[in-house]
């Protein structure tokens, strides 16, 4: 199983009540981006164009934390730019970790073995480690020779220092269901707790414009990788959303349910377009149009979206609307079946 | 220009990834970075990103696009680069640096005060934590030496010769902070501190009555008894230890600014216990042994300790009152 028992009370707990108190819109993990700044430039990514002084910026310890607390959500996934770069980092981890919500620092590895020991191992904080494939591939992924190599070892000493750490693949146009298939084993092999894997979301301001996955692209490329998985893979994400992924559900987007927050403040409408910024996170969920987003909506930009942030909040309020969907997730969990 | 012009001139500033520069109806003008707009305003940070500005549509005549456009600039980069990857020993770090402050000490103990001030315990003889906002290293390389190679290792931005010192001048008690001046050897060979860092050290230690500015002069021998301290002490000259020469021609030698900060722990007309002079992995037993060895030797020990602590607070003080002006010392900067 990809995710500990108590983290899926963590969320369960939370769903039930806001369930019982009737909101509609709430918030599953917040997206933290403390600050925009990286020490890669990926071919695929869109966060880090900034003019140099917005990329200095940070957020401080306080403002982390405050947002945190804000939108109530018990899963933080830390990420940026890198957020290994922010010299206030684990004071901002130990302030979340003391909040009692889960952390999911997203890194791209390059700094975690000299940054390991400012960290105490905690079952609340996991890293999550950018790896987009193979060797080659990763490296080719993130623009930069041997970053592969360097994720691995600091893996490893990670793992091997008690950490909780799991894997984050983004996979886009040309992607190898065959060589992806060996990196999954080799990645259990090595000893992660779970895998998050999720099509490329297809950012405007990203440099490489052309390996972007098309929706019906992305539910082949799924279907190949994860038809039949293999038994000891594990992911940490919902087993109905790598079904929705591999096309055997279809799901509506839930923008609100990993809502970003950066300098800029609460971003509206979700992880990946830029419609402006909220100054709390109530007025994002209260006024924004959220009618204008999703693949219903016809939003050309909405159209071929699957990336977790949207759809993964979806998949768990799913498991959580109805027995049957309930039943598929454990069943899934327990048998490795999508 | 129409209000829809207007409408969509803002939303083409929204999209844009540099800075723009708007015009108002009275003529100024205002470059900032648009991140927001509402029907009737639009939000910017300024140049510096350090203030938001809430401007109403009203009052905006015209915004043009002026700014480098990071995204197109990335683009650019990567078209040119395409399929070539940077190579393997392009820096951690990136563009980006966050070497750490490097303070260097003597003996386990002094690191256990600074792992205090950095918030931190030591794991070995090393402690990573914060000095100021600033990420920052100490390390315990014994009397003498060892600089050179933490310097070489750690890359750091700054570095800080600290621990105790013996007083050559007579006016200086124990828990007394010498901040260096300069720092010379045995041979007269003297390293100046480079005078803007001296001065930024010295208003952040202003003010404070403890503190007395100086040379420190640095020998391969404990100088533990007054005649030793004597013959060393001349006018100027503050304070002796053994660590600060190495330390400060490391630093010179990898143009790296440093600063030196000792802390009195005996005075001039003060001996230290025999067992100081001599280098061991670990003090307890030596000072055990000088405790056992006659009816003065506790009351050494009673004394030494004492001494040690009172000095060891001074010096987490002068840290922390250095904390905050670290940033000035060594400002993170992009090094492209």
């Amino acid at each position: 199983m990809g995710i500990p028992i108590s983290e899926m009370l963590a969320v369960a707990r939370h769903v039930v009540k806001q369930r019982l108190a009737r909101r509609e819109r709430f918030a599953f993990v917040l997206m933290l981006e403390p600050l925009f700044r990286c020490n890669l430039s990926c071919t695929g990514c869109g966060k880090i164009q900034y003019p140099v002084s917005l990329l200095k910026k940070q957020l401080s310890v306080a403002e982390c934390l405050s947002a945190a607390d804000e939108c109530g959500a018990p899963i933080v996934s830390i990420a940026g730019g890198e957020p290994l770069l922010h010299p206030e980092i684990t004071d901002i981890v130990d302030g979340l970790v003391e909040q009692r919500r889960f952390i999911y620092l997203c890194t791209n590895a390059l700094l975690l073995e000299q940054k390991l020991d400012e960290f105490e191992p905690d079952k609340h904080l996991t890293f999550s480690v950018h790896m987009d494939g193979p060797r080659g591939d990763h490296d080719l992924s993130v623009c930069r020779e041997g970053v592969y190599d360097k994720a691995v070892a600091a893996i490893g000493e990670a793992l091997r220092r008690g950490f909780r750490v799991t894997t984050n693949t983004t996979l886009f146009e040309g992607a190898n269901p065959e060589r992806m298939r060996r990196f999954f084993d080799d990645m259990m092999e090595l000893g992660v707790e779970g895998m998050m894997i999720s099509p490329g979301y297809s950012y405007v301001k990203a440099p490489d414009q052309e390996h972007f996955l098309r929706r019906e692209r992305s539910h082949r490329l799924f279907s190949a990788l994860l038809e039949g998985s293999h038994r000891a893979w594990r992911f940490n994400q919902s087993p109905l959303f790598l079904q929705f992924l591999m096309g055997k559900r279809d799901f509506e987007c839930t923008p609100w349910g990993n809502p970003t927050y950066n300098i800029f403040g609460w971003q509206r409408p979700c992880y990946l377009l830029q419609d402006g910024y909220a100054k709390t996170f109530r007025e994002l969920l209260e006024e924004t149009d959220w009618s204008k987003y999703g693949h219903a909506s016809g939003n050309p930009r909405c159209q071929d979206c699957m990336v977790h942030c949207g759809f993964e909040p979806t998949a768990v309020n799913a498991t959580f609307g109805s027995a049957r969907a309930m039943f598929a997730t454990i069943s899934s969990r327990i048998t490795g079946r999508l | 220009m129409s209000d829809d012009d207007l409408a969509d001139l803002v939303e083409r500033a929204l999209d844009y990834r540099g800075f723009v520069t708007v015009r108002r109806r009275d003529g100024s003008e205002l470059v900032g970075f648009v991140y927001d707009r509402g029907p009737d305003h639009v939000e910017l940070f300024d140049q510096t990103a350090s203030q938001r500005v809430r401007l109403p549509i009203t009052e905006i005549d015209n915004v043009v696009l002026t700014g480098d456009d990071a995204a197109a600039r990335a683009q650019a980069i990567w078209e040119r680069r395409r399929g070539a990857l940077e190579p393997r020993e392009t820096s951690a770090w990136g563009d980006w640096e966050d070497r750490p402050t490097l303070l260097v000490v003597a003996l386990p103990r002094e690191l256990r005060g600074i792992g205090r001030v950095l918030g931190a315990k030591p794991r070995g003889m090393a402690v990573t934590g914060r000095l100021g906002d600033h990420r920052a290293v100490a390390l315990a390389v014994g009397m003498g030496g060892g600089s050179a190679q933490a310097i070489a290792e750690h890359a750091p931005r700054l570095v800080i010769s600290c621990g105790f010192s013996g007083a050559l001048d007579p006016w200086l008690r124990p828990g007394d902070v010498v901040l260096a001046s300069s720092v010379s050897d045995e041979h007269g060979e003297s390293i100046a501190v480079a005078e803007p860092d001296l001065r930024i050290a010295r208003q952040a230690l202003d003010g404070w009555q403890r503190v007395v500015e100086g040379e420190i002069v640095c020998t391969t021998h404990v100088a533990a008894t007054r005649d030793e301290k004597r013959v060393l002490a001349r006018r100027g000259r503050l304070a002796v230890d053994l660590e600060s020469w190495a330390a400060a021609r490391a630093a010179r030698d990898a143009k790296i600014p440093w600063l030196g900060l000792r802390v009195v722990l005996d005075p001039i007309e003060g001996d230290l216990p025999e067992f100081t002079r001599e280098r061991h992995a670990g003090y307890v037993i030596p000072a055990l042994r000088h405790a056992l060895a006659g009816s003065r030797g506790a009351l050494d020990l009673a004394r030494l300790a004492l001494r040690s602590r009172i000095a060891l607070r001074s010096l987490e003080r002068a840290l922390s009152r250095l904390a905050p002006v670290i940033a000035s010392l060594h400002p993170m900067e992009r090094a492209s």
